[in-house]
């Protein structure tokens, strides 16, 4: 059985499929993991090739995909190559946009649509969502659920020490997941564009974020001289919060605008004369 | 009267960069992105963006290869500069810069910066001291403060195991012609960090000599910092040990 898994550094991916592995390894199996991700240590595209198989493997990588499961946007042209007749999709219907799906919508026979980002943020937290993809693959693996939640113990002993109830976090995601896959999936969709207000401006200055280009490392939050910007539920390109400005407290002085590494923030100011 | 509810707004990027290629490939909240957009803010004031050519080494510089709307080459471990002076030498009318990382110019390239400003070759030499191999996953570099906790100094760097952070730009000046311009700023400053670059690029085009500009900046993956302790370390902590100024 191949299996791709994709999505943004930092999502996860890996970590769910070393679950994935060493559990299959477990039970028997003859697996290979290959992780594949670009030069950037964060905010790439980031691939894990899984082969599981009842007999010898000879070669990690394969041409077309058994079990596709994608996290974001951006994997979709990568993903394009691996889909074959009988693939199952497995998506996040919260993450990845209604758009970006169209590029593979004529492919795409079987699929399971998880709002696996969603349920994260109103249950767990937001990096509990690749536990629940994983809870959604477990009946299309054939590996017994109770040897993968030994794997997530595992997995997350050293990390205990740190945060007590990451373990029980991660089970119970897990298992969210699990009960997910028994709803009906109906259409093939993804997440509706939400128009996101990024530009705000009262009578003498603009101030405004490109969700586009903001990383969301609060280098601007800290800076601001009068605490006028914050973070935002909102999300920008690489899932981290948005900052917002408020406009009445902030004097234009261009702080944010200068501090941004992504030169994601524009700041105009106009004098009484030019608004006139 | 001029309508500002609707208006229509570019993001704050230099003209020398390369829009294409945005978002760039650095991490949130990098420092050396910061050196960057500084840098491009530079060279659009110089008006240079024509004769200009740019080299970048490898590291996390590397990832600079598409950033500029320039003619741009990419070599290995500090020899981007060298690369830079042959082409210097062979278009003198050119306007050359070499952007390197602390661990590209001090550690295994070490050589051609040290000979390089020797000879008082007319280049610009742009260097980011973030205190570690950013690229690699945060080993000790020449930079690595005492007791600063790295993947291969575990407890802390030990100063009788490792000596002490080497500080390039006091070094350079001590073997340096007069002729020539050598700085050290922090990428968190835009005025004196624009101002610096300003002033090594255009010591080159007056072909006095050699000018040298090392920028202090953040890591904080690396590091293992939020926002605000990431600013701290690198404008606390680093300042201390590094002073900003002009050393020639």
């Amino acid at each position: 059985m191949n299996i791709l898994l994709a999505g943004e550094g930092g999502q996860g991916v890996q970590s769910i499929a070393k679950i994935i592995a060493r559990a299959a390894q477990k039970a028997g199996k003859h697996e290979t993991y290959l992780p594949g991700f670009g030069v950037e240590q964060r905010g790439g595209v980031s691939l894990a090739f899984l082969k599981i198989n009842n007999e010898n493997i000879f070669y990690p990588r394969f041409a077309k995909a058994d079990i596709i499961i994608s996290l974001c946007n951006r994997s979709m042209a990568t993903i394009k190559e691996y889909l074959k007749d009988s693939s199952i999709f497995i998506y996040d219907n919260s993450a990845i946009n209604d758009e970006h799906l169209d590029e593979i919508r004529a492919l795409v026979k079987k699929f399971l649509k998880i709002p696996a980002q969603q349920m994260a943020i109103e249950k767990f937290t937001i990096k509990s969502a690749n536990m629940i993809l994983l809870g959604a693959v477990l009946p299309s693996l054939g590996i017994d659920q109770s040897a993968i939640e030994d794997q997530i113990r595992e997995e997350f002993k050293d990390k205990m020490a740190k945060n007590p109830q990451i373990t029980d976090q991660n089970l119970s995601a897990f298992r969210q997941g699990l009960e997910l896959v028994k709803a009906p999936m109906e259409d093939f969709s993804g997440k509706a564009e939400v128009e996101i207000k990024s530009q705000f401006s009262d009578d003498k200055k603009i101030w405004k974020c490109f969700p586009e280009y903001c990383k969301g490392c609060g280098l601007c939050v800290a800076r601001c001289p009068v605490h006028a910007i914050h973070f935002t539920k909102n999300q920008g390109f690489l899932g981290t919060p948005l900052p917002e400005v408020d406009i009445n407290k902030c004097e234009a002085c261009d702080t944010c605008e200068k501090i941004c590494p992504d030169g994601a923030i524009k700041v105009e100011k106009y004098s009484s004369q030019q608004v006139e | 009267m001029k309508k500002l509810q609707g208006a229509l707004v570019e993001p704050a990027f230099p003209k020398s960069w390369r829009k294409q290629s945005k978002p760039h490939k650095f991490c949130p909240g990098c420092g050396q992105a910061l050196a960057l957009k500084i840098l491009g803010f530079a060279i659009d004031e110089l008006g240079i963006q024509d004769k200009m050519v740019y080299g970048c080494d490898i590291g996390c510089s590397l990832l600079t290869w598409e950033m500029f709307d320039l003619d741009t080459v990419q070599a290995h471990h500090g020899r981007v500069l060298p690369t830079m002076v042959g082409f210097k030498l062979a278009k003198p009318e050119s306007i050359v810069i070499a952007f390197m990382g602390d661990g590209g110019g001090y550690a295994i390239g070490a050589q051609h910066l040290v000979n390089s400003a020797m000879r008082n070759d007319k280049v610009t030499v742009i260097l980011i001291n973030n205190a570690n191999y950013a690229m690699t996953g945060g080993q000790m570099a020449p930079t690595t403060l005492i007791s600063e906790k790295t993947t291969t100094t575990p407890e802390g760097r030990q100063e009788n195991q490792f000596g002490n952070p080497l500080h390039g730009p006091e070094m350079l000046s001590k073997i340096i012609d007069d002729k020539a311009y050598i700085a050290r700023t922090i990428s968190t400053n835009f005025g004196d960090c624009k101002e610096k670059i300003k002033k090594a690029i255009q010591n080159q085009i007056d072909g006095r000599g050699f000018s040298f500009v090392e920028i202090l900046s953040m890591c904080p993956v690396n590091w293992h910092t939020n926002t605000q302790a990431s600013l701290d370390f690198c404008e606390k902590d680093l300042t201390k040990i590094y002073p900003l100024g002009e050393f020639k």
